[in-house]
């Protein structure tokens, strides 16, 4: 199952980009092992792809309303960003063509490319700029991610007809990360007009390909959007548009039903692929597999330090010294997961890693424990102090953790009870997982969040995060309420100088890492497998997810 | 008359379950956790700012006291207004009109086997020795108890994966409805094999089936012209029973061989907590099942067997 993957606040800032005009394929293949295989056979043009989906059919299919990762999946077919990253994840102009930041970080000019149309026939101007960022911040789309993304922009201003000036609140050097997401992607602003539900069945964008109709519960239909030029040229192809004439996507919630549709040749390709399945595949050698680790967030253990036991730091430490994620990942994982020691995700250039704090030790462990005080036992085995059972209670969502990694969480619960830790694993619906967290009623939690660039270490460990929106919904789930931690944030975030920033994120990263709120498990992950007749699978948004621009079938 | 009689009495019956039935659901919608405005907004973990939640709260009457909105929400189900998706943003009875013949289809496809290989069963059972019979009830108890998910995927595993006969997903075309059917209607099948295994072996004990024997009659003769027609009854009156168990049925079904429908479209209103679809699924499926109960007993009336008050 999908994680539901948010944004929840713009963090600020800069990154201070002087954006390169350059840039070739913007979306450059994130995993050229996976695509570099079929380089031989030259492109045909022709057919239709079917793609098979394990994810929720979303209910809009415009990824500004709400926002979640099956909406960019599809639209990443038929939307484009201002930018996009290349294959060295630096962000780069795409729909832009160029961008400047004032000396004093609170205006952001973005010039767009010549020539650029909808698939409605308007053209990309300005103004096309204005309108998304107001459809974004208009409580009536009802965006989420997008609207989050966007937050710090206070107003637009169309300077010339390709030219539209950003006001921000304050600085916010990821403005240029969060406009390469496909939750703030630039639709037509003639088509934004129509109302709403119109919209959420047609969105119209600049895309390789434009969604021609939609049988809910069956199949998006996409095709080939035959006036296609890509924003930066594509010396290599031998066609300006698609290869594809058009993609049918599908939705196939079960797993083995899926990957047995992939086998019969029904699906071409499909998402969501499973430990067990990718294992299979890679054995009998049938299917192509692209592995593209979702930015942001690594998937990770967060620890409540906000009450008992987790307050303890010896506790924490503990906690993760007694177990051996590394083993459960080969064994319930198949070794489809690189394991991970960073908050951010593999593909963030300003992760950083600290295997030596996790390395398992039970005898630590018990040393850590008993040093904490936890030193009497009760009947089962587990320790207790004051009277109270070392206990946690860990809600897992059973639409965000698929079945091999609530297998590993049990693994971890059997691993915590030897040294006489009781882990209480709740499997629990969303919104009864959310309720939970609402509620504050977890000491371990794994919540996945996607978003491009380290500004998401703001959304999930600065003070303020730990505010519920409305909703009940907070991001801070380790509960860190640390001034020097929020203060690094806030700097890194504020900085136009590339090096500060970095080197700023790097504080701020080990002082979480060290304080072991957190435990890194792998990135989130993202898993594709295709027929070897389908060619050239590979490239992808900022947010990983692909684009079949460039895919092609051939026997 | 009495069949008049009894049409009536059920009709009444209807509307007091399905009034039953859509209080119980209001009731249960205030006893769960969460925010409706939460589900209008985007769903689970939205971070709709309170202005938004606020207008959503407005704009679906969420605001008013409570016993307003149950009134209000018996008014609208009273003519028909299941209101409007919280997902979708779509009216439910124009989203159930879509997705409701293909569970229609399936269901009744799933329904007619289950007796065609009930009958077939039956008749094989007559003329079965002990140890066939022995077998046969074996297998009818174990097809009974086939959880639909297996059932389906294994089907999937051995027609689609290993023999690569029939398509894993069912879109649309004859051979994809195959799988979908006989995961449906094979547990059924077991059940009313088992059920008309009983009545027959009651019937062809009996005293008429014993005088058309002595007249003469065969085996098969007597089978079909006296005792399936007289053992046909408690099947028929429990088809009500049935296809409603097909409708629950078809959520799994659905969502195995990604087919569309309504126990698909119940299933993402549920974990949508959208309110409206299931309430207007739960509602349609109440009376769906009020409607097969009260048309079994007319036809075992109409047959001239004797039905138990309601």
């Amino acid at each position: 199952m999908p994680s539901v993957s948010r944004a929840r606040r713009v963090l600020s800032l800069s990154i201070g980009l002087p954006v390169a005009l350059t840039l070739l394929a913007a979306c450059a293949p994130s995993n050229p092992e996976s695509s570099t295989s079929q380089a031989s056979v030259d492109p045909v043009a022709g057919g239709t792809l079917v793609y098979a989906s394990g994810d929720a059919e979303p209910t809009c299919l415009d990824p500004h309303v709400g926002g979640n990762y099956p909406q960019a999946l599809v639209a990443s077919q038929y939307l484009e960003t201002l930018f996009t990253k290349d294959a060295e994840g630096k962000i780069v102009p795409w729909l832009a063509e160029s961008t400047e930041l004032s000396d004093d970080g609170l205006h952001r000019t973005i010039t767009l490319r010549e020539g650029i149309t909808f698939h409605d026939g308007t053209k990309l101007t300005a103004e096309a700029i204005k309108a998304n960022i107001e459809h974004l911040q208009d409580p009536n789309t009802a965006s989420s991610t997008g609207y989050l993304a966007v937050g710090k922009i206070e107003k637009v201003t169309v300077t010339d007809e390709l030219t539209a000036e950003l006001t921000l609140a304050s600085k916010d050097n990821a403005l240029l990360e969060s406009l390469s997401m496909p939750w703030t992607a630039i639709e037509s602003p003639e088509a934004l007009k129509r109302p709403k539900a119109v919209n959420c069945t047609s969105p119209v964008g600049t895309g390789p390909f434009k969604v021609e109709s939609w049988q809910t519960q069956q199949a998006v239909n996409l095709v080939r959007n035959e006036n296609y030029q890509p924003p930066v040229a594509q010396p290599e192809r031998s066609q300006p548009t698609a290869y594809l004439e058009g993609i049918s996507w599908r939705f196939i919630p079960e797993a083995a039903t899926r990957y047995a549709a992939l086998q019969s040749g029904e699906v071409d390709i499909i998402d969501n692929a499973q430990p067990d399945t990718i294992a299979t595949a890679a054995t009998s050698g049938a299917f192509g597999h692209l592995d593209a680790p979702r930015p942001g967030a690594a998937n990770r253990l967060e620890l409540n330090s906000s009450k008992a036991p987790f307050d303890d730091q010896l506790v924490r430490e503990a906690f993760i010294r007694s177990l051996d994620v590394n083993s459960g990942i080969n064994a319930l994982l198949f070794n489809t997961a690189q394991r991970s020691y960073s908050l951010l995700s593999s593909v963030e250039p300003l992760g950083i890693s600290e295997p030596d704090l996790f390395t398992p030790d039970v005898q630590k462990a018990n040393a850590l424990l008993d040093e904490a005080g936890w030193t009497e036992r009760d009947a089962e085995g587990y320790r207790v102090k004051d009277g109270k059972r070392l206990s946690l209670t860990f809600p897992v969502s059973t639409n965000q953790s698929v079945p091999a990694e609530q297998s590993l969480f049990e693994q971890m619960q059997a691993s915590a009870k030897e040294v006489g830790v009781e882990v209480k694993i709740q499997l629990l619906d969303l919104s009864s997982w959310y309720g939970a967290l609402a509620e504050h009623e977890y000491n371990l939690v794994s919540a996945p969040y996607t978003k491009v660039g380290p500004s998401v270490l703001r959304i999930l460990y600065h003070s303020d995060s730990t505010v519920p929106a409305p909703s009940g919904y907070f991001a801070n789930n380790a509960q860190l309420k640390n001034p020097k931690l929020d203060e690094l944030l806030t700097r890194a975030e504020e900085t136009n100088d590339e090096a500060e920033r970095a080197e700023l994120y790097a504080q701020a990263q080990r002082l979480v890492l060290e304080g072991y709120y957190v435990l890194p498990l792998y990135d989130q992950q993202n898993h594709f497998l295709y027929g070897k007749h389908v060619h050239q699978v590979g490239d992808t948004t900022a947010v990983s997810s692909p684009v079949y621009y460039n895919t092609f079938l051939a026997k | 008359m009495k069949f008049l009689a009894l049409v009536a009495r059920r009709l009444g019956a209807t509307l007091v379950v399905l009034w039953l039935v859509a209080s119980a659901i209001f009731l249960a919608i205030r006893a769960v956790p969460g925010d409706p405005a939460e589900a209008i907004m985007g769903g689970p973990g939205s971070q709709a700012s309170e202005q938004a939640l606020a207008e959503a709260r407005a704009a679906y009457g969420l605001d008013r006291p409570v016993l307003v909105q149950y009134a209000m929400f018996l008014g609208r189900l009273a003519v028909g207004d299941f209101g409007t998706s919280y997902s979708l943003k779509r009216p439910v009875a124009e989203v159930m009109g879509e997705v409701l013949p293909p569970t229609l289809l399936l269901a009744s496809c799933a329904l007619l086997t289950a007796w065609l290989l009930a009958t077939i069963g039956g008749l094989l059972a007559v003329r079965a020795t002990a140890l066939g019979s022995a077998l046969g009830s074996l297998a009818e108890i174990v097809a009974a108890a086939l959880p639909h998910f297996w059932l389906g995927s294994v089907l999937i595993m051995l027609f689609s994966t290993a023999l690569g006969w029939l398509p894993a997903v069912d879109t649309g075309t004859p051979a994809g409805m195959l799988l979908p059917v006989l995961t449906l209607a094979l547990p059924l099948a077991g059940f009313l094999t088992q059920l008309l295994r009983d009545s027959l072996a009651t019937a062809l004990g009996s005293d008429f089936v014993l005088a058309a024997r002595a007249r003469g009659e065969s085996k098969t003769s007597v089978f079909f012209r006296h005792a399936l027609r007289h053992s046909m009854l408690p099947v028929l009156s429990l088809s009500g029973w049935a296809f409603a168990s097909l409708l629950s049925g078809a959520v799994v079904v659905e969502a195995v061989f990604a087919r569309p429908g309504l126990g698909r479209a119940l299933l993402s209103a549920v974990l949508a907590r959208d309110i409206p679809m299931v309430t207007g699924i739960a509602l349609f499926s109440a009376a769906v099942y009020m409607l097969f109960m009260t048309l079994a007993d007319a036809i075992a009336s109409m047959l001239g067997g004797r039905v138990h008050a309601a």
